[in-house]
């Protein structure tokens, strides 16, 4: 038997998709079954059902949206009458009503909170917020701040639909996924909102995931307190916080802002600077407490050079535009101008000039290099000339505007000529200076500007807005204590209303780093310059003196130190600048002795102490390592300090870090270095390499531009008098994931670095630093890239193994075969800029070299050179061929087109041909075409591959060798042979098939008739009234019972089967009877009918449905018409309408029917029929 | 009562259509059931109504259900899935047995927590025809129509009721079953009421397993759930009734003595409390 469908499907089949419409209305609807919502429930809905558990009894009421829940943190009202509920004992186990009270005493305490600090501002109205994890401010001063401006605040993202936004620092990649699809933002959004007082739009505060607000993963940061007077919200901290310098709001300089987040940086200088300083910079300059006046005269004074940075309180705009969006849209917006873009990014023709004249990193390289070069002249000379002469000069003064950057012409002069570098003495006893200057720009720009002194001063690349992305070269020490931290600060970030171009000081930056140099070179064996402020120098030897010479305890007094501090107050005095010097045993050590010298100091840096010195440190704060080590070290070895890290052996070092790096880490962490001064350490690269500006928007520019850069290249190549082998183009492509225009002004952004090294080969095989060949090498490489040019944000040019021009002896190259063709040495080839060559037509008077090789190509497949041919063969040939073709040589070499609708005169120079003209007669006729035939036979047998199409064993087989039959063979089978020829290959084919089945049958068999197509035949169905079937089943009626009743005529009869029908005999039999007792015949009449339909085995459940309709019917009736007469038998309640016998009666028959039909029903059912 | 809107009033006088009409329309909700359609309509019933009288009686907290459209009326569906499973289960048990005629009743008993049996929702059901195994998806009528009818694979029982006026009756079963809440009194089950579903068949049937060597689903019910058990003073009411022509089906409540009982002795006690401070006395007056 088959089971019923029904047995496979799940429960859920049988119900229908929700109807939202007919959702709708049945919450509007009063279903029985409902208790009707009294006027107090209604009132206050939501907190009943925040507060109780909705009682059981009332199905409907508990079942309304969950949206309700949204709107429950509106009300204020809080039913204390729930209280008892809220805050009674949870019970065991009952984990679920421990929740639901915490929620609701959430919901109650935040009804508080708006109760009391409600500001009357609705300004989160709408909005139901989650806060995710450690945020800034602190969860707690959200929720405030949100439930104070009409908000919701959600303790628990369980029901996802009813929270509105996230608000989050930082988010784990779960969470990331599992909020993919919500609102999430940062908490500045609420902050901002709420300063405003309007709801700002929530898109500009989107959070994005790599803004971690937390530095490392373990470290603990204490949340600041929103509610702290001292700290509360950005602008009102500003504004509340009198005992900070920079409190007032400044006017004149507009809507500029501290950011907010560089706060906690200004409260917690790192640790290490602060314990040795002996005079902080609050020490030596007096702490100033500038008021408004003073700034306002301060800038005032100010010949719009430099100035102190400020903050400007401005509750309109706190964060700097540039940075509220990820894209820069200004950026976008003007490069959408292609007039300025073709004058300001790589497409413009002086970008580079322009590039190279502005780049502060730029000058500070060259500068470096050239003191690099300076350094190295200076020993090389101290080792020839061997005379230690102890002051060192500048030959020639720099005279400001005219030397431009450089600073060639200037020259230093070492002061030891003796070789006892240091290098070769015991590396412990090595006296190492690490000379930094105090924040040189600075320094340098007041040394003209004494007014400056002690005020907070940053010098900058320009001046701009507060969207400015200039990045700050270098900050005063009082500039640094108001959260100027380095030059990864954007200027935008902080205000001054003017700041001095670089290029106007350039001149003073030089002069002071020579006079720099001079003294370090006076005193020291060796020196390495670091860079323009800040050079290593050994002065072992210096030292050992002092030493020898000075007291006999020389723990007392560390002659290093006072060397130092000589060192530096000459510095001083030259200069008029601060440097700070640190000392140690080698270059690592010293390196990081500075930072413990600085601000203008000296710190020695013994054995002993080597170890705690260390222990706090981080790895990053070793030079050399940076960020990425620090990482790694933190993620595989779980911390980052170095004294942490020492307890690491060296293999589990190498392991983490990488080979070399581990073992210099480790030793490094043991305080050893064995690294040398560099100072003469040969220029290995020269490299030129853009990344600003960067926009192409096809090949051509970029190809226009690699040029260009080849170009600086290749000068810079020839400055330094070098010659390169090897070139490397390295590409910064825009990150797929990055804004097209990233924050940074025309910057790079966020990019995939790409980098491809190739040999350069010049003419002649020799290293080169030709601009052209440079640039054909790059660009070869770009193109290799193939990455799209509007990609591009990153070019550089980098020549390797270089050597100088003289150095590289021919003797050592391969010898170069001189093969090369095509462009005389006269002619260059046409830069790519000038493509318009092409253009020419070709009947241009002067053939152009393009179509010469074209020519050149035709004539390689018809006919060789002349001068390629065997003499003796073309002598030996028959007179008329030779005719022909020395006919077609002479044609060739008067025109240098071989066929051309107009052969244009023939150019005298063209002419110079290694065919001579005389050689032909010019009487030759030329006979006929095939000449280019015995040409070929004469051609070499040349062809190395097979093409397919030639090599027989591809070819398609020759059809019956129809072509190939002889001439006799064609009239064997009485074949005309020359009409047989003349026929195509098919009809060849198909008459000798033909006539060879005459031949052997003698008859050509009659082609087969049309294809006959096969099917399979319909069957025909059989018709209906020949098929016998089976009845079909019958469904089975019950007919339901009926009343029959006599009608007023004779034979006349009533049929009464429905429900309606038999109550209305009912009702007139009674109103018939209404005075009398009802007769027996007729209650018998009615019962058995009555009885009959109860009875389901026999008249099926419709039957008892009726029964039962009817019989209520009855009972009203029975209850209208005689009330009185009812009992209620079990409690002995005796109706008191003394003797109505009729409704007696009525009521006895009422009774006695039911009881009847109650027997009935209780086989059926049991029990007997209710009629309530 | 309060009736709900006239929407809901109107169904319930719905008049019955497929009776007595003779002619068959070609769409298929007007064509006759087939005797397959019949016990898969029946037995979906059986389920939807299950859900929702444990929802309308309580027996489990409301949060679990969840409303959806079935019959073009809100019902209301459980969301607990062993709670599914087990109505499911029972339900394809029912179908099995449906299918071969023998079942009589199938109860739906409400139980306090003392197990006794307070509510009784009887599925009353009667098979009207025996159809052979090849027939029961026949749709014989249309048969007869003609050739190009055949495509149909089934084949309905002739002059039964269509599916579509099944449906109509089935919604007013469970509307009429949601009003008769109200009528019923309130379930004091001190908090822990249960149900079963109880399976009667018809006399000498036994229920059938699924493969021979495996037992049947069911187990012998307590006495006091089945229908010989209920006693005399329980009350039935009939909640609604529908003659398909194939299988014939009731739903009625009765209430179980015990529960009447109790509604009485806590009536009286409701009285005497509320008649006590009157301190009315009356007469004494001989029983009629």
């Amino acid at each position: 038997m088959d089971p019923p469908v029904s047995s496979q499907t799940n429960s859920s089949d049988y119900y229908d998709e929700d109807d939202s419409a007919f959702l709708e209305a049945l919450t509007t609807t009063v279903l029985p079954g409902d208790i009707v919502q009294g006027d107090d429930e209604i009132s206050s809905p939501e907190v009943s059902q925040e507060l109780t558990p909705p009682p059981p009894s009332q199905p409907f009421l508990k079942r309304t949206r969950l949206e309700a829940f949204a709107e429950r943190g509106k009300s204020a009202q809080v039913d204390r009458a729930a209280d008892d509920d809220v805050y009674g004992a949870s019970h065991f186990g009952e984990f679920g009503e421990y929740m639901r009270r915490k929620r609701a005493k959430l919901q109650i305490q935040n009804a508080d909170i708006e109760e009391n600090a409600g500001s009357g501002s609705k300004i989160f109205e709408s909005l139901a917020i989650y806060i995710n994890g450690y945020t800034q401010p602190s969860t707690q001063d959200l929720r405030t701040l949100i439930t104070k401006h009409g908000g919701v605040f959600q303790p628990y993202l369980d029901k996802k639909s009813i929270v509105t936004h996230i608000v989050t620092c930082s988010l784990t990649a779960a969470k990331m996924r599992e909020f993919k699809h919500m609102k999430v933002v940062r908490p500045e959004w609420l902050v901002e909102s709420a300063e405003r007082g309007v709801l700002l739009p929530w898109r500009n505060y989107i959070f994005t995931p790599n803004e971690r607000s937390e530095p490392t993963l373990g470290s603990t940061i204490k949340q600041p307190n929103l509610l702290d007077t001292s700290t509360s919200s950005p602008a009102t901290r500003v504004r509340k916080n009198a005992n900070s310098p920079f409190n007032t709001p400044v006017k004149q300089t507009g809507e500029r802002h501290l950011k907010g987040a560089v706060t906690p940086v200004i409260k917690n200088p790192p640790p290490l600077y602060q314990q040795p300083r002996k005079d902080t910079p609050r020490n030596a300059f007096p702490t100033e407490r500038l008021s408004r006046g003073q700034i306002d005269t301060k800038i005032a004074m100010l010949p719009s050079k430099l100035a102190p940075p400020q903050q400007v309180t401005d509750a309109k705009k706190v964060v700097p535009v540039y940075a509220a969006d990820t894209s820069n849209p200004l950026a976008t917006r003007v490069m959408a101008n292609p007039d300025w873009r073709k004058a300001h990014t790589s497409v413009a023709p002086d970008f580079i000039e322009g590039f190279y004249k502005n780049s502060r990193l730029h000058h500070l390289s060259a500068w470096k290099a050239e003191l690099k070069n300076l350094v190295q002249e200076a020993q090389e000379r101290a080792e020839t000339i061997g005379t230690g002469e102890l002051v060192g000069r500048i030959k020639s003064e720099v005279n400001g505007e005219s030397a431009g950057v450089s600073m060639r012409g200037a020259e230093l002069v070492m002061k030891s000529p003796g070789k006892s570098k240091g290098k070769e003495k015991a590396v412990d006893d090595r006296v190492i200076m690490h000379c930094d200057f105090d924040c040189f720009f600075v320094s340098a720009g007041l040394v003209s500007r004494p007014q400056l002194r002690g005020k907070p001063v940053v010098v900058c690349h320009s001046q701009g807005g507060p969207s400015s992305t200039s990045e700050i070269a270098s900050a005063s020490y009082e500039a640094r204590s108001f959260g100027v931290k380095n030059v990864l600060d954007k200027l935008g970030n902080f205000v001054r209303p003017s700041s001095p171009s670089l290029t106007s000081l350039r001149g003073e930056y030089k002069q002071l780093s020579l006079k720099f140099y001079t003294i370090l070179m006076n005193h020291a064996d060796d020196l390495q310059a670091v860079s323009v402020d800040e050079a290593l120098i050994d002065v072992t030897s210096v030292v050992m003196q002092l030493r020898s010479r000075g007291s006999q305890d020389p723990a007392a007094v560390d002659s290093a130190k006072d060397f130092a501090e000589m060192i530096r107050a000459q510095v001083r005095k030259a200069t008029g600048c601060e440097v700070s010097i640190g000392i140690s045993h080698n270059i690592l050590l010293a390196r990081l002795a500075t930072r413990r010298a600085k601000p203008a100091g000296s710190y020695h840096l013994v054995h002993d102490e080597v170890k705690e010195f260390l222990a706090p440190l981080n790895i990053s704060d070793l030079h050399g390592f940076g960020w990425s080590t620090k990482q790694k070290a933190q993620e595989k070895l779980g911390t980052a300090t170095l004294g942490e890290l020492m307890d690491k052996s060296k293999a589990v070092l190498c392991d983490v870090l990488g080979k070399s790096t581990g073992e210099t880490v480790y030793n490094a962490l043991r305080g050893i270095d064995d690294k040398k001064l560099e100072s003469d350490k040969p220029r290995k690269s020269v490299s030129c390499e853009i990344n600003y500006g960067i926009r192409f928007e096809n090949s051509e520019q970029a190809e226009v531009f690699i040029y260009q850069m080849a170009k600086e290249v290749a000068k810079r190549l020839d400055d330094i008098g070098m010659v390169g082998r090897s070139v490397t183009l390295k590409i910064m492509k825009r990150d797929p994931t990055a804004p097209v225009e990233p924050p940074k002004f025309l910057g790079h952004g966020a990019c995939d670095l790409y980098n491809k090294q190739i040999s350069l080969i010049g003419p002649g095989g020799r290293a080169t630093s030709d601009e052209r060949v440079i640039g054909e090498h790059a660009y070869r490489i770009l193109r290799s890239f193939n990455f799209d040019p509007k990609e591009l944000r990153g070019i550089g040019i980098q020549i390797q193994k270089l050597e100088k021009p003289s150095s590289g002896g021919t003797g050592v190259k391969q010898a170069v075969l001189p093969f090369r063709s095509a462009p005389s040495p006269k002619k260059p080839m046409p830069p790519p800029a000038a493509p318009q060559i092409h253009v020419h037509p070709p009947s241009d008077d002067i053939p152009q070299p393009v179509e010469q090789e074209s020519s050149a190509k035709a004539q390689a497949v018809d006919l060789p050179s002349f001068s390629q041919l065997d003499m003796e063969v073309f002598n030996a040939l028959p007179n008329d061929v030779r005719k022909e073709l020395e006919n077609e040589y002479q044609r060739r070499s008067t025109s240098p087109f071989v066929a051309g609708p107009a052969p244009a005169p023939a150019a005298p120079a063209r002419l110079a041909g290694p065919i001579r003209k005389d050689i032909f007669p010019k009487n030759i006729v030329v006979k006929g075409p095939n000449y280019q035939q015995i040409v070929r036979q004469q051609r070499p047998w040349n062809r190395p591959s097979i093409s397919p199409a030639k090599n027989p064993l591809f070819k398609k087989k020759a059809r019956a060798g129809a072509s190939k039959l002889s001439d006799a063979a064609l009239q064997k089978l009485n074949i005309d042979p020359e009409v047989f020829r003349g026929l195509p290959p098919a009809l060849q084919h198909e008459q000798l098939t033909m006539l060879r089945l005459i031949k052997e049958r003698g008859k050509i068999p009659s082609p087969p008739s049309k294809r006959k197509v096969l099917k399979p035949r319909k069957r025909k169905p059989i018709p209906a009234h020949l098929l016998w079937r089976a009845p079909a089943p019958q469904a089975r009626w019950v007919t339901p019972p009926i009343l029959r009743q006599q009608g007023k005529q004779k034979k006349e009869k009533f049929f009464f089967t429905e429900t309606g029908d038999i109550q209305g005999a009912i009702e007139g039999w009674m109103n018939t009877y209404r005075r009398w007792a009802p007769k027996e015949k007729d209650i018998e009449f009615f019962t058995k009918y009555l009885v009959a339909s109860v009875d389901g085995e026999k008249h099926t459940d419709v039957g008892v449905e009726r029964a039962v309709a009817i019989l209520k019917w009855w009972l009203v009736l029975l209850r209208r018409y005689w009330g009185g007469s009812e009992y209620v038998d079990d409690e002995g309640y005796m109706d008191p309408s003394q003797g109505d016998p009729v409704g007696e009666a009525w009521w006895k028959a009422f009774r006695e029917t039911k009881e009847k039909m109650d027997v009935v029903a209780r086989e059926r059912f049991g029990g007997r029929l209710s009629l309530r | 009562m309060r009736l709900g809107g006239p929407a809901f009033h109107s169904l319930n006088e719905t008049r019955p259509v497929g009776n007595h009409s003779t002619e068959h329309d070609v769409r298929m909700p007007e064509a006759p059931l087939t005797f397959n359609q019949t016990v898969k309509g029946v037995t979906e019933f059986i389920e939807v109504a299950v859900h929702t009288i444990l929802y309308v009686r309580q027996i489990y907290p409301a949060d679990l259900f969840i409303r959806r459209k079935k019959y073009d009326t809100p019902v209301f569906q459980s969301r607990h899935p062993a709670l599914n499973a087990y109505i499911s289960g029972a339900v394809k048990a029912i179908g099995e047995e449906l299918v071969k005629g023998t079942v009589d009743k199938v109860v739906v008993v409400i139980k306090d927590k003392e197990q006794v049996a307070l509510e009784r929702f009887i599925f009353s059901i009667e098979n009207m025809v025996q159809v052979e195994a090849f027939n029961k998806d026949t749709r014989w009528a249309l048969y007869r129509e003609g050739p190009s009818k055949r495509n149909s694979k089934t084949y309905s029982i002739e002059d039964a009721m269509s599916s579509r006026s099944l449906g109509q009756y089935f919604r007013s079963f469970l509307v009429k079953l949601s009003m008769a809440e109200s009528q019923l009194g309130p379930l004091n089950t001190e908090g822990d009421p249960s149900f079963a579903i109880v399976l009667e068949l018809k006399d000498n049937a036994v229920p059938s397993a699924p493969r021979p060597t495996e037992p049947a689903p069911w187990i012998p019910a307590n006495a006091q759930d089945t229908t010989p058990g209920a006693a005399d003073d329980a009350e039935l009411q009939m909640i609604r009734a529908v003659n398909t022509g194939i299988i014939n089906l009731s739903l009625a409540v009765q209430e179980s003595g015990a529960k009447l009982q109790r509604e009485k002795a806590a009536m009286k006690a409701k009285k005497a409390a509320s008649a006590k401070p009157l301190e009315v006395v009356e007469p004494e007056k001989p029983n009629p």
